[in-house]
Formats: structure tokens, C-alpha cells, sequence
């Protein structure tokens, strides 16, 4: 049984479906659902000990967003400690971190929006060929939708309409929340 | 209504028989003004390390019947680079027609 929870693959295994409920919103992977497919031997009383450990250590990586150098530091500290985790172990975590950090980060960054997001933008150019008013024949448009939503949740559809005028309006807008970025990205 | 559309075109033109252009934008709203705030998320419940900016957008739009709502989202960096750069684009084919 200790050899079971030795495992580098059950291992690698039970931090995806760690992170799938922890961080990714999938409330169907259970306790139980990880134990029968990945430890099927090991009982549950002693599983359960097991798993809130790695889901403890998943938590304050991710909550800390180690890079490399924290993630090596924090792991051998738990290698020394009481009922901490083996080298192999730290060595699969480590791994796991690698290769799954962006996408938690992305989730967790998702999960603290509470604002809508921009989920898709779609646009057409179209050239007026009749109008009432005689002045706006053959002035292009652009016509954007929008949908805005929050994560989960039904969105929103916003069609806006630019002539040539308004949409340099908003370029130059939006250069200078480029410019904004810029500054804080790159400061000089 | 058919006889009437033959019969005045240039009349029926701006009242009766609407073009599908003009129907089409009926859906469409005008933008009055867009205000953004650029902000940092420093830190959260799940994440003490969230140090992630974002732009935060507010459209001030006015629909066909002139009632003025504001409509905001949020958008990462990433979002944000693509949402001008599809604007970019429309005002390069604007220039092209």
C-alpha cells in the first residue's frame, strides 16, 4: 500500500484531478473517484490524509505562484519535514508545476473577475448604397457585435455601428490605453 | 403596398419599403464614448500572487430610440491587444472601400 502512494503516474494523475477541482471547476472529480482510479489498494482513511496534503501543497503553490527557484526551496522544505513528501514526490509536483502553472494562473486570474469579460468580437464592413439621408451613400461602415459575459453565465450580444470618424475616435483611445500598458509593462 | 412601391419609388425609398441596410441597423446602437481605467489585480482569496492587469472598458452607447445605456467588461492583456488590433483592422479596410 505505501508502495501505491509511492507512484510517480497515480501521482501525476491525482494532481490533474486535483487541479481540475481545485482550480478548473470541475466539481465531479470526488475523493472517491480519485481513490478507485488511481489508488484502488490504499483504504479510504488513509487516502484521504493523503490527498489533503497534495491538495494543501497545490494551494499554497499556486496561491503563491512560484516560479522555479520558490517551487525547488518550498519542496525540499517539505522533504525534511515531519510527514512531509519524498524526493520522488517533490519530483513529480515539481513537474506537474512545470507544466500546468499557466493554465492554473489562467484560471485562478478568471475566477477573480467578477466584472463581463469580451468573449467574442465580430465585425463587417459595409458600404451604404441606400440611405434616407443622401450624404451617408457610399460611406463605409463598420458594424461590431460583442459578446460580453461573465464566466458561466449567459452573455450578451452589443452590435455598434462606426462611421469612419467615430472609429478613429476610439483608435486613438485605444492607442493610448496601449501606451498605458507600455509604461507599466516596460518601466523606464 | 407593392403597386405603391413601383408606383413612388423615390417616396416609398425613405418611408414605406425599407432597404434591408436600414433594417439591419436598426439593430445596431452609435457609441457615444468609451472610457477605460487600466488596473492591476494584486492579490485575491485563491491567489495572493495574482498580479494581473487588465483593462476595464465602459461603452456609453445609444440605441435607435436614443436611451443611453453603459456596458462594461474587462479584458486581460492579451484581450486587449486583440480587441485593437481587430479595430486596426476595420479602419484599414475602412480606408480601402
Amino acid at each position: 500500500m505505501a508502495g501505491e502512494l509511492e507512484s510517480s503516474k497515480s501521482l501525476s494523475g491525482l494532481l490533474s484531478g486535483l487541479a481540475q477541482s481545485t482550480f478548473h471547476g470541475h466539481p465531479g472529480i470526488t475523493e472517491e473517484l480519485l481513490r478507485s482510479q488511481l489508488y484502488p489498494e490504499v483504504p479510504p482513511e488513509e487516502f484521504r490524509p493523503f490527498l489533503e496534503k497534495m491538495r494543501g501543497l497545490l494551494k499554497s503553490i499556486a496561491s503563491a505562484d512560484m516560479d522555479f527557484n520558490q517551487l525547488e526551496a518550498f519542496l525540499t522544505a517539505q522533504t525534511k519535514k515531519q510527514g512531509g513528501i519524498t524526493a520522488d514526490q517533490a519530483a513529480v509536483i515539481s513537474k506537474f508545476w512545470k507544466n500546468h502553472k499557466t493554465k492554473i494562473k489562467e484560471s485562478l486570474i478568471n475566477q477573480s473577475r467578477w466584472e463581463n469579460s469580451l468573449k467574442a468580437m465580430n465585425w463587417r464592413v459595409d458600404l451604404k448604397s441606400q440611405s434616407k439621408h443622401l450624404d451617408l451613400i457610399n460611406a463605409p461602415v463598420a458594424i461590431v457585435e460583442l459578446e460580453l459575459g461573465k464566466s458561466g453565465q449567459e452573455s450578451e450580444c452589443l452590435c455598434l455601428e462606426f462611421d469612419e470618424v467615430k472609429l478613429n475616435q476610439i483608435l486613438k483611445k485605444l492607442t493610448e490605453v496601449e501606451n498605458s500598458i507600455s509604461t507599466l509593462t516596460n518601466p523606464a | 403596398m407593392a403597386t405603391g412601391c413601383q408606383g413612388f419609388l423615390g417616396l416609398t425609398m425613405e418611408g414605406l419599403c425599407q432597404p434591408p441596410q436600414e433594417a439591419k441597423s436598426e439593430v445596431t446602437n452609435q457609441l457615444l464614448d468609451l472610457q477605460w481605467k487600466m488596473g492591476m489585480a494584486v492579490s485575491s482569496d485563491s491567489c495572493r500572487s495574482l498580479k494581473s492587469p487588465y483593462v476595464a472598458v465602459t461603452l456609453k452607447v445609444a440605441d435607435q430610440s436614443g436611451q443611453i445605456t453603459n456596458k462594461s467588461f474587462e479584458m486581460t492583456i492579451p484581450q486587449f491587444q486583440y480587441f485593437f488590433k481587430q479595430f486596426k483592422e476595420m479602419a484599414a479596410v475602412m480606408e480601402t472601400v
